[in-house]
């Protein structure tokens, strides 16, 4: 595996090129381009509505791309659905964590083991999830509904985790949490990065994202508008600017 | 009331209300997973129906093999129906779903009038489902007490199913959030295709029990269950497995006991009764007696 | 002559063009069959005109609101029967159904007053028990209203003091209806159908069909406009209901049940459940080839064949078929105009020239 620091030794895992994607007639991707290489920790920032979350989706298979490429290890996944793209390496912990609320949380885990799913393989992810997340030990027979938000969040990434993905996607993971349990996440994400996992992730909160990635992409309205290295980003773009100068909306 | 006769309406409620509610798990299963109100429900139960009448009347298998067979049949046709009909309008409206479903039905209706027969036709039953036993000294046919007790088993069966392999705890997952299970690796044809099998293999039991108390089989046979599955289903809350099991029993229970109770001149309009309680229930708990945990998350 | 003509080419290009060709090609049509004077195709005629109508009001919900109206077979039965005990003499009833209820048996209204007594119940009815059901959508709608049409036939059904239970109700001792009331109904039925899907209601129901928050969040009370699009497609039911039974004369419950629903669906989905003149198209259709496989089947049977029932197999296979390749219907949910006719044939006679100038219709 390549080194984080000198990830363009290798070929990219993922692969992005030109994506156009529209809902319905409004198109929310003009032709995006990103690329992630295996082990570093990518971060695509950008306001509500930039289309953020619309890249993530469709590189999980949820949204069809109008036109473009995305290319996952060698092969296009444009197009194919969500549970072939999984299988092939790519677990996406969705925005608004969309835990399965009536189930436990053992039996959220087992479904994010689908198709890899052995007792014993299933016994020994389990421990190591155990030691990530101490607290989804404790509520293991709990109803995924009735975690608190951050528990949520930490069965939605262990959920993602436990399929052993090649790239994991975080969409939004300090959404609608508390400070410290943003805190807690992105100690997480950083434990993650450490482990050399490959993570693509999409933050409203760009400052924390940034401080953690390896490189990052700024989106705005379908556009990327910079690539490169965080600490360039602040430099080169006036993040204020696309953040201020576009931001309707703003943080929730 | 006499301990007789309450002994007897206990072995009627148990035995229509286990019936029942394999019944309305067959509509859950589909519906749950798919959202689909699938109409052509009733037919699976006519074509099983139809095999045990074939294989009983011109054959010499034994009864065990006649049965497996029949059940083979509801779930061959429940699996080609969501592999020829209903899969093209995956994604679709619900209406057009509904639509469909409500189509097919009365294509396979009118192909068992046009193939088969319009008329009834006589379903061999092993003698001893309607030998009569003593239960509590009150005499009941054998085959109430076989369908309690086989859906006992089947009960516990499903609930293993669904809480213990991982295929189950998928449907399940797929059931709340369909999305989310795709995106967790979980195929959706497959899941759709399971339940599917799973609601034929049902209405294939069902039909097992519902010719042995008829006796005989027509085209329309089917449309009984359907509606009692729709009431059951209703009161159980659509979605949720556990409540359509309560819905069957409840639903036993008050047919039961407006059987028992209302006049004769009145008795012709239970069906009516009954679907205003349905659609009450629609109107002010449409998430049934047991309400599912999260119904709300789904609307729309 | 400019001004004369300029305001037939707005005429031509206005919304109002639709029910002028579809009113003109009925009345071409009836009295096309009227003229030709073979009573087999009359009674063809006559009753697909009626069925034109039920069609129309089944139509004016369903399209408008995208909700499946499985109670309105229920509400042309109610209009059928009440219709019937309205317009039957004393004498008559009491011999027909010696053990109807006494005071519907001193009921009488002449015809004409009788059919339109018969709608107006069905609409009461539907007025008394629709405005709760109106939440509900999607499949817990539809079961509602497959729930209500139970109901309500078991009540046609059953009541013996009132419909003479299962057995046939003798209406009269020869034909009411015929082929010009038909039509005239019929004629009535387009206009109102059509003012309705323009008026304000019928906008707002189309707006909440097509986004139920969005049309919610801007002000529109959803239950309202769909309460007097269901009560509205009630009536016009009842009245359909009215014109069949004073024609066919002898009526049963079981004929307004789940089979009326699945042929009224055939011909609202194949002709486009979204236009009116695809209600339109869709009767004239399905009825041709309802009547085309009919002959065949009996063909088929004289031969020593059984083969009734393919003519509702093959209606079931084309609704699939329409459904999944074409959902919009043969008017791919458009209404038909005549600058959609004129444009269809210039493009015809000159591919080159497609004429671009002219608007498309919006698509509802």
């Amino acid at each position: 595996m390549s080194q984080a620091s000198d990830p363009k030794l290798s070929d990219p895992i993922l692969s992005v090129k030109d994506l156009v994607v529209a809902y319905g007639s409004v198109r929310a991707l003009h032709g995006i381009s990103l690329e992630v290489y295996p082990g570093e920790l990518v971060s695509v920032c950008g306001v509500n509505g930039s289309g953020k979350s619309t890249t993530l989706k469709t590189i999980a298979g949820i949204l069809k791309p109008q036109s473009g490429q995305i290319i996952f290890s060698n092969k296009s996944i444009a197009g194919k659905k969500p549970e072939q793209i999984h299988k092939l390496g790519v677990a996406l912990v969705p925005e608004g964590r969309e835990i399965f609320p009536s189930l436990t949380v053992a039996e959220n885990l087992r479904i994010g083991a689908f198709g890899r799913y052995s007792a014993k393989q299933f016994t020994l992810d389990l421990e190591d999830i155990y030691a990530l997340f101490p607290i989804l030990k404790q509520r293991i027979n709990q109803a995924g509904g009735l975690l608190s938000g951050g528990e949520q969040q930490m069965l939605a990434i262990a959920r993602a985790l436990i399929s052993h993905p090649e790239l994991l996607m975080m969409d939004e993971p300090s959404l609608g949490l508390s400070p410290t349990m943003v805190d807690t996440i992105f100690e997480l994400i950083a434990t993650l990065k450490e482990r050399k996992i490959t993570i693509l992730l999409v933050e409203q909160n760009a400052e924390r994202a940034l401080q953690i990635a390896d490189r990052a992409y700024l989106l705005s309205t379908g556009h990327v508008k910079f690539a490169g290295q965080p600490a360039d980003m602040q430099s080169t773009v006036d993040i204020t600017a696309v953040y201020l100068g576009e931001g309707k909306g703003g943080e929730l | 009331m006499s301990l007789g006769i309450f002994i007897e309406f206990s072995i009627n409620v148990l035995s229509m209300g286990s019936l029942y509610a394999l019944i309305a798990l067959g509509l859950v299963f589909v519906f749950g997973i798919c959202q689909m109100v699938n109409f052509a429900y009733g037919e699976f139960l006519t074509v099983s129906a139809y095999a045990l009448y074939a294989l009983g009347t011109f054959t010499n298998l034994p009864w065990l093999m006649v049965f497996l067979l029949g059940i083979l049949a509801g779930v061959s046709v429940a699996f080609f129906c969501e592999l020829i009909a209903f899969r093209p309008f995956r994604g679709r409206s619900l209406e057009a779903l509904l639509v469909t479903s409500f189509a097919v039905s009365v294509i396979l209706q009118r192909s068992f009038q046009l193939g088969i027969s319009p008329r009834s036709r006589a379903v061999p039953i092993p003698d001893f489902f309607n030998q009569t036993i003593l239960v509590f000294g009150v005499s009941t046919p054998i085959r109430n007490l076989v369908i309690i007790a086989s859906s006992i088993i089947l009960l516990i069966a499903f609930v293993l199913l669904m809480k213990k392999t991982t295929l189950g705890i998928a449907m399940r997952g797929a059931a709340e959030n369909f999305t989310t299970a795709r995106l967790m690796g979980v195929p959706a044809n497959l899941v759709i295709l399971a339940a599917f099998v799973i609601s034929g293999f049902l209405a294939g039991v069902v039909a097992i029990f519902w010719s042995a108390k008829t006796g005989s089989v027509e085209p329309m046979v089917g449309s009984g269950p359907l509606l009692i599955g729709f009431i059951a289903v209703v009161i159980g809350g659509m979605q949720s497995l556990p409540g359509s099991v309560v819905g069957g029993f409840v639903y036993a229970i008050v047919a039961n006991v407006l059987s028992l109770t209302l006049p004769t001149t009145l008795l012709s309009f239970r069906d009516a009764i009954m679907f205003i309680i349905v659609i009450a229930f629609l109107v002010l708990r449409p998430g049934g007696l047991l309400k599912g945990n999260y119904q709300e998350e789904r609307v729309g | 002559m400019n001004s004369a003509k300029s305001t037939w080419t707005r005429f031509i290009d206005s919304k109002y063009s639709t029910p002028a060709i579809l009113i003109t090609i009925l009345i071409v049509l009836d009295s096309f069959v009227w003229w030709l004077n073979i009573p087999f195709i009359e009674d063809i005629c006559t009753v697909a005109t009626i069925t034109l109508i039920m069609v129309l009001g089944f139509q004016l919900f369903m399209g408008n609101s995208g909700i499946l109206n499985w109670s309105y077979a229920g509400y042309i039965g109610i209009g059928a029967f009440a219709s019937a005990i309205f317009s039957m003499t004393p004498e008559f009833k009491a011999k027909q159904i010696p053990v109807m209820y006494e005071f519907l048996v001193n009921l009488h209204l002449p015809f004409p007053l009788a059919l339109i007594a018969g709608a107006l119940f069905a609409a009461l009815v539907a007025a008394v028990i629709a405005w709760p059901l109106m939440r509900l959508t999607d499949s817990v709608g539809a079961i509602t209203q497959f729930a209500l049409l139970i109901v309500i036939n078991t009540m046609l059904n059953q009541w013996q003091e009132v419909t003479n239970g299962p057995r046939t109700f003798t209406v009269s001792m020869g034909r009411i209806t015929d082929i010009w009331l038909a039509l005239f109904v019929a004629v009535l039925v387009i206009l109102a159908v059509f003012w309705f899907k323009e008026s304000s209601v019928g906008l707002k129901l189309r707006a909440s069909r097509d986004d139920r928050y969005a049309a919610r969040s801007s002000g529109i009370n959803i239950i309202a406009v769909r309460y007097y699009g269901y009560v509205t497609s009630a009536f016009i039911g009842g009245l359909a209901g009215g014109l069949f039974a004073h024609y066919i004369v002898s009526i049963t419950a079981m004929a307004f049940y789940m089979g009326e629903v699945f042929v009224l669906l055939t011909m609202t989905i194949i002709g486009g459940s979204m236009s009116v003149s695809g209600a339109f198209f869709g009767t004239l259709l399905i009825t041709v080839s309802q009547q085309l496989l009919r002959q065949l089947e009996s063909i088929v049977t004289r031969s020593g064949f059984e083969a009734s029932g393919t003519t509702d197999i093959v209606l079931g296979l084309l609704m699939i078929g329409f459904l999944a390749l074409l959902p919009n219907g043969v008017t791919r949910g458009k209404e038909l105009s005549l600058s959609a006719i004129k444009r269809f044939l210039r493009i015809g006679n000159n591919r080159q020239k497609q004429s671009k100038g002219l608007d498309q219709k919006p698509s509802n």
